[in-house]
């Protein structure tokens, strides 16, 4: 199992090497400082001679301090850069998107949904499809419900599995397709977490949101609730089987 | 005794038997088997209301005392009452045992679980029975509890049926067990322990001060001193107090939530218990520990540091902490109830207000606002004092710069937190009085709630974090022999982060379902935050540069604050980008991020604090070795808590779960490591919380036996070295009031850069010529 989905796989890399970077510069300079710039024993020489009731004699130094404040700030325009393409993925339009309009089954157009993955597009990869499916979740206090709507058994189906000795929801998605769900919920705030996809959106009672459910490899896990409601938050699980 | 009364007195007592039998649950026994949870209480009282010594019960083939894991056949058997050869039935049975799994042999045996065994409809036409039962690995005693009845046969329950029971203890080789505490008691039990150390303390204090002085006499003022002061030194003293107590129970919430969290699926603490200790530690450490803390030092200093002889409204100041413990009582009112308020720290709508949210959450609220007011109040004065109470010569350039973080801080609090105030004020309606604000049904808005809670909640954060950054600026400073390197640019940058922290709070809400166009905005202005911080933390590395490092024990918490903060920042990083906040929001990545800045920043910082000032506030050193055993101790457990939660949150364990699970057959979730990693990190949690008595044991210690602390032991510059340790009242000499002198005089009164540019433009170029 990857540590995190392929569409933030090197997004996550690239920000693990930067921090490694800024980690190093920043540990590498106080370790040497806090050795290097020690008293010896018994000395204690007052390098600025701070005294009592005097405001100090200024340090600085322009340069050094626009530095500072300037390179940081290429880096974090540049690390907001490579954030942005995911995004597209993330909130693509319904109509016309990424992931194209919801699919006409009785086209003669139809085949597939043809969710695809190419690492090259874009910044750091995007998905994109034929078109979608829809389906709907719904939640309340401690169960998701799921609705496949008119779909086919094949590309999706919701029923009961057991995990973790208890009876949950189960939902099963067919790989390669990109699904649209469209959720809401019966009491208070609820979130799915696909966990090995690696989304979730909040379920809020009176309103729909949307989640993009980028079902790519075959894979079984548990779908966790990650918004906190109340007494069964951790037991209001489900199993997701993304099947060939 | 009349006759009409004994008949009346029998016909109540046959009134309140009938009733009795009603109302007393009905067991459905006969043929297909009893339950032991119905019985347990009244016994088989649908056969017969009382048992029956008639009936002989004997239970053959179980030892003495048992060997662990080992297998025992048992027979249930009895003689006796109306059974007989040739009836249609026999009798019937129910077998309990309080540890260990019963098993059936035949079908004469059903199971109702793995500690409890009755018959079946076949069984009914017995009067023995024969069972297996595994005996416990946990090696304590086991109890046996058998209900047997024997029936007449006319296939009735009725009075002719006779019952019986037998109870029987098999010991184990540990003797009898612990009995299972309630963590609710465990809880409230340690606060009441906590509260009795700290006046059994208070109380010792007082006795060393003058041990002949307990006589009332004595003792009244000196409460009554303590109770009405309006000395800002004595405020302090009472915040800084309670911010330490409450830092120890927000721990023994912790260390409970971690018991929970050793091992997969503990039921240490049920699943509701668990979300209001949660809820109250997130409270506690941010409002009833952090702050206070945090207040504790600023009443002690910012006066001394800015020559004031107290704060502007010394008053209003006693009115602020004391709203402090009794809305700490409030908040905690729901755990003596046994109903502890269960939102999260975060209360968020509409759970808030349903009726699924614990009766407790009502007064947590009450208590709340009553924070509320006391930090507006505070904030307020701060800011008064500081805009006109500081000493001659000292510019607001010339503040030094734990003051001016206490500014940044204030000022980031009384902007934000009435918002917080109108939320909980709406909540505290909807509860109590059945307004709408919240109620989906009548048009409410959940997100209001998130925003009015985030627009307060981010730079609450800040709050918390920016008064530690004063403190470490001071302490390196100081232990370098330095000044601070760019003064300048560290009062812009806290000044910068007080300005962002109001523009990024929606980056808590980025799977909320606001709309991505404002989420993406909050993206960008969320990776500001790290500017500031950046030229903060390379500031206090640059003033090292060329300087004398005194290794003293507030050295270290300030060097180990570089590391766990600067730690905390990088992993802050991963957040404001959206595409993997989607994954990592709500997990224990999270976790990790915020107790790095908040314990790694906050609490390391005012570790820092205590050390650096303790001998000001109470005139003793602090013992070096012990402060440095703390350091080594708290730092390494610190970091084995907090380190592999990172991990555990990338690879899918949700934060605020009572529970996790590992991978099964079925479905991915945890590896199986996950759960070594959360022993370890329990195992680590215990060794923090206790490496940080020897904390208090040092203070204790050295209150009584430490050396006498000069005014000025490490040689800072501020006005607080001035007057001796422990400062009088007044703290200065008003007759000749500090001034403060400035070093840099000649560069104050030279134009600025701007002032020489400007003067440029003004004056011709060629007007030095003709003048010569």
């Amino acid at each position: 199992m990857s540590l995190i989905t392929p569409l933030y796989d090197s997004l996550w890399n690239e920000y693990l090497v930067w921090s490694l970077l800024v980690a190093l510069f920043t540990f590498g300079w106080l370790y040497h400082h806090s050795f290097f710039y020690r008293s010896e024993d018994g000395e204690n020489p007052n390098i600025d001679n701070l005294e009592v009731g005097v405001f100090p004699v200024e340090n600085d130094d322009l340069k050094l301090e626009l530095a500072w404040t300037i390179v940081p700030f290429i880096l974090i325009v540049y690390l907001t850069y490579i954030s942005w393409a995911p995004l597209d993925n993330i909130w693509a339009s319904p109509d016309g998107g990424h992931f194209g309009d919801e699919c006409d089954y009785d086209s003669i157009d139809y085949y597939g949904s043809n969710l695809s993955f190419d690492p090259d597009a874009e910044l750091k990869g995007e998905y994109t499809a034929n078109c979608y499916h829809t389906i709907e979740i719904t939640a309340k206090q401690w169960v998701w419900s799921f609705d496949c709507g008119t779909l086919e058994a094949e590309l999706c189906e919701s029923g009961f599995t057991e995990a973790d000795g208890r009876a949950v929801p189960h939902l099963s998605l067919q790989a390669g397709n990109a699904y649209l769900a469209y959720m809401t919920s019966e009491d208070v705030t609820h979130a799915p977490w696909f966990v090995s996809l690696g989304v979730k959106e909040d379920v809020l009672p009176g309103q729909t949101t949307t989640v993009w459910i980028l079902a790519e490899d075959v894979e079984d896990f548990l779908l966790l609730c990650t918004e906190y409601c109340g007494d069964d938050h951790a037991y209001m699980m489900a199993g997701v089987t993304i099947h060939a | 005794m009349g006759r009409n009364m004994t008949i009346s007195r029998s016909m109540v007592a046959l009134l309140l038997i009938s009733i009795a039998m009603v109302v007393s649950p009905a067991v459905n026994s006969l043929p297909t088997g009893v339950n032991y949870d119905q019985i347990s209480a009244g016994g088989c009282n649908c056969h017969a209301a009382a048992p029956n010594a008639g009936v002989a019960v004997t239970l053959d083939g179980l030892p003495e005392e048992y060997n662990m894991s080992e297998t025992y056949q048992v027979t249930i058997s009895f003689t006796g009452g109306p059974s007989a050869e040739g009836n249609a039935n026999l009798g019937g049975f129910n077998l309990w045992a309080s540890g260990g799994e019963i098993t059936p042999l035949d079908a004469t045996v059903q199971s109702n679980g793995p500690s409890e065994v009755t018959h079946t409809e076949a069984g009914n036409d017995y009067t023995s029975w024969t069972i297996e039962w595994i005996a416990p690995s946990h090696g304590r005693d086991v109890d046996f509890v058998v209900h047997v009845n024997s029936v007449n046969g006319d296939g009735n329950a009725g009075p002719e049926d006779q019952w019986n029971k037998l109870t029987l203890k098999v010991a184990g080789s540990l003797g009898p067990g612990l009995e299972e505490a309630d963590p609710y008691k465990v809880l409230a039990t340690l606060i009441i322990i906590s509260g009795i150390l700290l006046t059994i303390t208070v109380l010792y204090g007082f006795y060393r001060t003058n041990p002949d002085a307990f006589d009332w006499e004595h003792l009244a003022p000196w409460l009554t001193e303590w109770l009405t002061s309006t000395d800002h030194k004595k405020i302090g003293t009472l915040y800084f107090v309670q911010g330490l107590f409450f830092l120890g129970i927000g721990g023994i919430l912790a260390m409970m939530i971690r018991i929970q969290l050793a091992v997969p699926g503990n039921d240490f603490i049920s699943q509701d218990q668990y979300n209001s200790f949660f809820t109250l530690h997130g409270t506690t450490m941010i409002f009833l520990a952090a702050m206070p803390l945090i207040n504790g030092f600023a009443n002690w200093m910012v006066p001394l540091q800015i020559g004031a002889p107290d704060l502007a409204m010394p008053r209003l100041n006693a009115l602020s902490f004391w709203l402090q413990p009794f809305a700490a009582l409030l908040i905690f009112t729901g755990v003596f109830t046994g109903e502890g308020a269960d939102t999260g720290w975060t209360g968020y709508a509409p759970y808030i207000v349903t009726e699924g949210a614990h009766t407790g959450v009502t007064m947590w609220v009450a208590g709340q606002i009553m924070l509320v007011a006391s930090s507006t109040l505070t904030g307020i004065n701060f800011l008064t004092t500081m805009a006109v109470m500081r000493a001659e010569g000292m510019g607001w350039m010339q503040m030094p710069l734990f003051t001016w973080s206490i500014l940044v801080a204030n000022l980031m609090l009384f902007l934000s937190i009435p918002a917080f105030g109108v939320g909980l004020i709406q909540v505290y309606l909807d509860r109590t009085i059945s307004t709408a604000f919240y109620d989906i049904s009548a048009g409410g808005d959940p997100l209001l709630w998130s925003h009015l809670f985030w627009y307060f909640g981010h730079p609450e954060v800040y709050v918390v974090i920016v008064p530690a950054f004063g403190v470490i600026s001071e302490v390196l400073a100081t232990s370098a022999r330095r000044s601070i390197f760019g003064y300048r640019s560290m009062v812009y940058a806290m000044a910068g982060i007080g300005i962002v922290a109001f523009i990024v709070y929606g980056h808590h809400m980025f799977t909320s379902g606001m709309s991505p166009s404002l989420r993406f905005v909050t993206m960008l202005t969320t990776m500001l935050v790290a500017v500031p911080t950046g030229i903060k933390i390379f500031n206090w590395l640059k003033t090292m540069h060329g300087g004398s490092l005194v290794y003293r024990t507030h050295t270290l918490w300030a060097l180990g604050f570089l590391v766990t903060f600067t730690l905390g920042g990088i992993s802050g990083m991963f957040f404001p980008s959206i595409a993997m906040d989607t994954h990592l929001h709500e997990t224990y990545f999270v976790v990790a991020h915020f107790h790095y800045v908040l314990v790694g920043g906050t609490v390391f910082g005012f570790f820092s604090a205590i050390y650096y000032w303790y001998p000001k506030m109470t005139g003793r050193m602090l013992d070096e070795r012990l402060g440095t055993l703390h350091f080594l101790t708290a730092f390494v457990t610190y970091n084995g808590i907090f380190w592999p939660m990172h991990r555990l949150g990338v690879v899918g364990m949700a934060r605020r779960h009572h529970t996790y699970f590992i991978t099964t057959d079925d479905f991915t979730n945890l590896p199986e490591w996950a759960a070594d990693w959360n022993l370890f990190i329990s195992v680590s949690a215990f060794l923090f919380f206790f490496s940080n008595f020897i904390m208090v044991a040092n203070m204790l210690i050295s209150l009584v036996r430490g050396e006498k602390a000069p005014a000025d032991p490490w040689g800072g510059w501020s006005f607080e070295w001035m007057t001796s340790s422990p400062p009088p009242t007044p703290s200065f000499d008003w007759n000749n009031p500090p001034v403060l002198k400035d070093a840099n005089e000649h560069i104050a009164h030279e134009p600025g850069r701007l002032g020489q540019w400007f003067n440029r433009l003004m004056v011709p170029e060629d007007h030095e010529e003709v003048s010569h």
